[in-house]
């Protein structure tokens, strides 16, 4: 299955506010994608919309957020319900700093039902670092059932080696890296899966760059298995 | 001092000039936006390794007079637009964080 795990919606305040989750499925199916992660700053409060509006284009869902760690780390924390997803959401909120947001600064962050409708705009700073160590955010995405992928980390700012400068021992199903370093880091880290994602922030991002994972299902085992037994190809 | 004056140090390279020139009335050191957000004085000079469009933002929103980029850091465009919105002086130093710092501590304590 060709996926992206790495797409933000018009929660994250510096996504595009045309990132809704009907057109992040719309455009996803449109290019070919069977499996797309939605992946807001430290909220997953955008998944039940995203639920529905996979189901309506044939998408393959995962539901979870990009936790910013203590570190400042970004991870991709994912899951295969929206159960899971929620109580990550709920454990990753209760650490967010009581930052107020400035919209005019970095945008919205509404969240919205599955026909684009503003339900609520949060008010708290979702790019702020929670209180959560990368340690501490690793093993609660694995209690919770969930794949722990540690966002770019070959990128110059908030990313594992920015931040910690190596890659501490952690319960990593993946590392994403940007796709001209796939090559690179698979060297690098021989132990870790590498994959590529588009961190898409804009509809024309979603599913440029992608990988294949030859998985049996969309279920988070499969996926692991799939990942572990390196049953993947990546493109750029 | 001014932020004028910052620029005028030897070996500080004005990447954005169109600031305004407000008063430097103390340094902040950090490479943690979190800390810079929830510590930083009003009116500080933040000098950090930190060189991307974000660091700008928790600047302005933290009340700082200015960003010094360290350690010859690149600097992306996206920063120096974001910094020319919000009026902020852009400065760069092949300095690092400590020798900036000191640097800057000498100069503030001469004009007490």
């Amino acid at each position: 299955m060709k996926a992206d795990w790495h797409v933000h919606s018009c929660l994250s305040p510096c996504a595009s506010l045309d990132m809704s989750p009907d057109r992040i499925a719309r455009e996803a199916a449109a290019r070919g994608l069977d499996m797309v992660a939605l992946t807001d700053h430290n909220s997953a409060r955008n998944a039940p919309a995203f639920a529905a509006c996979c189901r309506r284009h044939g998408v393959l869902p995962l539901f979870g957020l990009e936790a910013v760690t203590s570190e400042e780390c970004h991870v991709l924390a994912l899951f295969d319900n929206l159960a899971a997803a929620a109580e990550m959401d709920a454990w990753v909120s209760a650490a967010l700093p009581p930052v107020p947001l400035d919209a005019e600064r970095f945008g919205d962050q509404p969240v919205v039902d599955e026909h684009g409708v503003i339900l609520e705009q949060i008010e708290i700073l979702l790019l702020s670092a929670t209180g959560r160590s990368l340690e501490e955010t690793g093993r609660r995405t694995r209690e919770l059932g969930g794949l722990f992928i540690p966002s770019h980390i070959d990128r110059p700012s908030f990313s594992i080696e920015s931040q910690i400068g190596f890659l501490p021992p952690g319960p990593y199903d993946a590392l994403e890296v940007s796709p001209a370093h796939a090559g690179a880091y698979r060297t690098r880290y021989p132990d870790h899966p590498v994959i590529v994602s588009s961190d898409a922030h804009v509809p024309e991002a979603i599913g440029s760059a992608f990988f294949d994972l030859a998985a049996d299902g969309p279920a988070v085992s499969e996926l692991r298995a799939a990942l572990r037994q390196r049953r993947l190809r990546i493109h750029t | 001092m001014k932020a004028s004056d910052v620029a005028t140090l030897d070996g500080v390279e004005t990447v954005q000039p169109d600031y305004e020139n407000r008063d430097i009335l103390a340094g902040y050191a950090s490479d943690l936006l979190s800390d810079v957000m929830a510590h930083a004085p009003e009116g500080c000079l933040l000098i950090t390794i930190q060189a991307h469009g974000n660091t700008v933002s928790v600047a302005s929103l933290a009340g700082a007079a200015g960003v010094m980029i360290c350690n010859r850091r690149p600097i992306p465009d996206d920063m120096i637009a974001a910094a020319r919105a919000e009026r902020l002086p852009l400065f760069r130093t092949a300095r690092n964080q400590f020798e900036m710092s000191c640097l800057l501590g000498g100069l503030l304590s001469a004009r007490e």
